[in-house]
């Protein structure tokens, strides 16, 4: 890739991007290049060791931002791309060459999928070269327009975003995300570890929060009410909502169990709380046989939400750093008391599902609308049965309320995090795309 | 207080005394490696085994792409291990590991091969010689990724029931997520086997284990799974009595849902409650689980205490690769004879997995009194940080204590001999007349001061590995135990007071007898 592309301005931009041939063959569709790669993604993350929920949320943003640019070239537009709309991402490369509309996206989402999954284990490894084979395969048997060179583009624009992804501080992640040293705080309501894991005896990602932000303008451009005040007052509020969560979960409804294991989405065993808006939004795409644009769009804007998501709300548990159910019933109500749930290895205000559902629904209302009700089929291979919602709102306060049913969260982080996340995607639902 | 106070001498373990070992391989005539790519990425497993009726056991290993080996054992007894590859019938290619027993009850160990594609079962024909029996006893290898293995004797049956354990389909490239193979049954009847019973649901299973968890006289399927492959999956356990379909241990019996990256199980009684108790093998934590503490009739409910124990066996402890470990076979052995179980875990990245350790030493962590392990592999001298993948700890030069072997992927088997210390032991070898002449499925208990050590005989278990003959016993600074057997059709044997340093065989109706190598 010849480096000096990336100093053109917006004026040299809009006349060389108008220039280049593109084309589309009839190998495949750029459609189905998404869908297929996404369909592998929500895979790699659920079989990658280091996909905790935070790690997997960077990594669908810049895999939305790669497909969005790799697909924004086709219109004649600078505006298309999401230059000058996210933080330091610089001019993206611009060509006069002959392209293949599929084969610059298949390009860059096999480029993309091997770096952000680079660190799979050898089956992931031995299905990204299967994709790659049996997809490029596909293309070239339509007779595409300058195969080599649009493979080629289309890793130069997922380069281009891979060079701006290394230095946001989520790069690397170690020991499966917990540090191997970190000194807990102590004192009353402070977060302890909650299970006999010894992987797990220091909480994961605590520098998560201090990541560099995709669409919102810092990582505290939210602001989070503080929980309520901690006390063991069985006359306190903090006493109601642990009593909240103790009472509930001893009288679960069978449809209660149901909403907290449908939106459980634990790393290592589902494609994570954000793969799990990702594979919603695919289903629907995918039911309207939406353009690529609107995908793209969807993918990116989704993916922006959802990773700022998580570092704001990772900010805040570290600083709040409040104990967990399961610490408090167990100490103060009963000491037998078992969640549904396995409770996660990081403080508990306010819940990073609540936040980046929050986040996700507002996203998913830009581009749908705020009343399209839809049943998602996540986890049927996982033998959960299809739910069916009025709203993304419906959906995401559904995911909220699933962590008190599932005995992981109170009441607070739940109510406050949904808002809080609702702030935060704003700021990816406002990004200028062309859909 | 005299009398209590001799009690008291016997009955205490010697010093946790840290094991000693020398690293044999150069030297051993063991020359093997398992080799291979994907489809060879679990597997690997060694056989230990008397195939020459000289009552020392040798050893069959799988070579994946390469062939399979068995090795005659020569050592000298208490001497330098000495091993001959032989020529044996079993020298197929694909192979993933094998299991000896006797399968048609002629008093001659035979083998099941577990393989990427026909499993087979190797009649032995005596001087380690085998012969592919699987046309003339019905046995349908199928066309899998086998990768695990148990047996037991059904109540009535004469011939065992095997269950076979498979892997995920290996025809699927680009999403061979949740495409588990079905595992198998093979039920034993008067002779050969019945067509094979799919167990459904089946979620890529790793290590199986008949065992009695609750002492109800009837072996249970435990099943160890690799997450990594299953969707909906978990830990299982089959309920397998004779004359009904097997059926799951279910959520409203008690059974709790555990999902881990499961590829070994080892059994053992550790807190001494009776009970036996499971060591689950993984990547990063592994698990210890006891059964809970209840009253009355038991729930197949289990605490893990892996870290409460010092077993979690996370991370290398030693080096600077601090990232987390991946643990395959794992085994249970007094390898010092103080009278407490030690455990053996082999250790390797599954391949090239960066977030995992590349150089992931084996452990050996030492059981003591207090029920808290320590580990001592580097001090031991078998901290190897090859591939391992299967491995055996057995007595292999005949000397009362444990040596050990490691089948290591793409790298060079290992042997260690043990070099021995100052505690006591018993080999025991138990011997029934007619069907499972080995006596699977019964127990050894072994009175060594207040405390009655319970080992459960089982087949199967482990990362494709398996030994069959001789059972060791750690007796600490005891020179003598009482030892009974209660045989797999529930006889309760007499309690015999057995000297200690010597081999005995027992047979069920007869009194222990000497043996003397």
């Amino acid at each position: 890739m010849n480096r000096r592309e990336f100093g053109l301005g917006a004026a040299a931009l809009a006349a060389t991007i108008s220039t280049p041939v593109w084309a589309q063959s009839g190998g495949m569709s750029r459609e189905k290049v998404l869908h297929d790669w996404y369909r592998l993604v929500l895979e790699l993350v659920r079989h990658t060791a280091t996909y905790t929920p935070p790690v997997a949320s960077r990594a669908f943003a810049y895999l939305g931002i790669i497909a969005h640019e790799a697909t924004a070239g086709d219109i004649p537009l600078a505006g298309a791309s999401l230059y000058r709309q996210l933080p330091g991402y610089a001019f993206p490369p611009v060509t006069a060459m002959a392209l293949d509309h599929a084969v610059v996206l298949h390009g860059a989402m096999a480029h993309a999928v091997n770096h952000f999954f680079g660190n799979t284990g050898p089956t992931g490894q031995r299905a990204i070269k299967a994709m790659d084979d049996r997809m490029m395969q596909a293309l070239l048997q339509g007779t595409p327009m300058n195969p080599e060179g649009s493979r080629g583009w289309g890793k130069a624009v997922a380069q281009h975003v891979i060079d701006w992804s290394a230095n946001d501080g989520g790069a690397v992640v170690e020991n499966m995300g917990f540090p191997r040293e970190f000194a807990l705080a102590e004192g009353p309501g402070k977060w302890v570890p909650t299970n006999a894991v010894r992987q797990q005896q220091l909480p994961l990602l605590p520098g998560w929060g201090n990541n560099r932000t995709f669409a919102a303008p810092s990582n505290v451009a939210c602001a989070l009410a503080a929980p309520v005040e901690y006390s063991e007052d069985p006359a306190s509020g903090f006493y109601a909502e642990a009593n909240e969560v103790y009472e509930t979960t001893k009288a679960l409804t069978d449809d209660q169990k149901a909403i907290a294991r449908f939106w459980s989405d634990d790393p290592m065993l589902s494609p994570t709380p954000p793969g799990h808006w990702i594979s919603i939004a695919m289903q629907l795409l995918e039911a309207e046989q939406a353009p690529i644009q609107k995908r793209a769009a969807v993918m990116a804007g989704l993916g922006i939400a959802v990773a700022d998501a998580f570092i704001c709300c990772w900010h805040d548990k570290f600083q709040v750093n409040l104990l967990r159910p399961i610490t408090y019933i167990r100490a103060h109500i009963d000491a037998k008391w078992t969640p549904l749930l396995n409770t996660p290895p990081f403080p508990e205000y306010p819940s990073g599902h609540s936040v980046q559902s929050g986040a996700a629904q507002v996203v998913m209302d830009r581009f749908f609308g705020a009343d399209f009700g839809f049943t998602d089929e996540t986890g049927t291979a996982d033998g959960l049965k299809p739910r069916s919602f009025t709203s993304f709102k419906h959906a995401a306060d559904e995911a909220g309320i699933s962590r008190l049913y599932g005995g992981i969260h109170f009441r607070a982080a739940i109510d406050r995090g949904l808002e809080q996340g609702r702030c935060i995607g704003a700021f990816a639902a406002n990004l200028k795309f062309e859909v | 207080m005299r009398s209590l106070i001799l009690m008291a001498a016997v009955a205490s373990p010697a010093m946790a005394e840290t094991p000693s070992f020398t690293d044999e391989t150069a030297s051993a005539g063991i020359v093997h490696s398992y080799d291979g790519d994907w489809e060879y990425m679990v597997g690997g497993g060694v056989a230990s085994f008397d195939c020459n009726d000289d009552r020392a056991p040798d050893l069959v290993m799988a070579g994946g792409t390469s062939p399979a080996a068995l090795f005659v054992n020569q050592s000298a007894r208490g001497g330098a291990l000495a091993f001959a590859k032989t020529a044996a019938g079993i020298e197929d290619v694909a192979v993933t590991g094998f299991y000896p027993l006797d399968i048609d009850n002629d008093g001659i160990i035979d083998l099941v091969m577990l393989k990427v594609g026909a499993n087979k079962v190797l009649k032995g024909l005596g001087n380690c010689q085998f012969k592919d029996a699987s046309a003339d006893w019905g046995f349908d290898g199928g066309d899998a990724w086998s990768t695990a293995f148990a047996a037991t004797w059904e109540k009535g049956a004469v011939w065992p029931t095997l269950a076979i354990g498979n892997y995920v389909d290996r025809k699927e490239e680009a999403f061979p997520w949740g495409s588990c193979t079905d595992n198998w049954l093979h039920r034993g009847g008067d002779k050969g086997f019945a067509a094979p019973v799919a167990l459904k649901p089946s979620f890529c299973a790793l290590s199986m284990l008949f065992t009695d968890w609750n002492l109800s006289g009837t072996p249970a399927l435990r099943v160890s799974n690799d997450r990594e492959y299953y969707k909906g999956g978990t830990e299982q356990m089959w309920h397998v009595e004779a004359g009904a379909e097997p059926r799951l241990y279910s959520a409203d019996e008690g059974w709790r849902p555990l999902k881990i990256w499961g590829m070994g199980i080892a059994s053992s009684d550790v807190n001494g409650d009776g009970y036996p108790d499971y060591f689950l093998t993984s990547m990063a934590d592994n698990k210890l689980q006891v059964l809970t503490a209840q009253e009355g009739e038991k729930k197949p409910q289990f605490d893990d205490v892996a870290f409460k124990r010092g077993v979690t066996a996370h991370r290398p402890f030693m080096g600077d690769d601090l990232n987390p470990s991946t643990a395959w076979h794992a085994q249970f052995a007094d390898v010092n004879n103080d009278g407490f179980d030690d455990l053996f875990i082999a250790k390797g990245n599954v391949s090239a997995m960066p977030d995992f350790a590349m150089k992931d030493p084996n452990n050996l962590l030492l059981g003591a009194a207090d029920g808290v392990f320590v580990e001592v592999a580097d001090k031991a001298g078998v901290a190897s940080v090859g591939q391992a993948r299967g491995a055996i700890v057995d007595d292999f030069n005949l000397d009362g204590w444990p040596d050990l072997a490691v089948v290591n992927r793409n790298g060079p088997a290992e042997i260690w001999r043990n070099n021995g210390g100052t505690g006591h032991w018993l080999m025991l070898r138990l011997a029934q007349e007619g069907a499972n002449r080995d006596a699977i499925g019964a127990w050894i208990e072994l009175k060594l001061g207040e405390r009655v050590i319970r080992r459960e005989v089982t087949s199967g278990g482990g990362h494709v590995s398996g030994a069959l003959g001789w059972r060791h016993l750690g007796l600490g600074a005891a020179e003598k135990a009482e030892v009974r057997v209660i045989w797999p059709d529930g006889a309760e044997g007499d309690w015999q007071e057995l000297v200690a340093d010597q081999f005995y065989d027992l047979p069920q109706k007869a009194a222990a007898v000497v043996w003397t190598p």
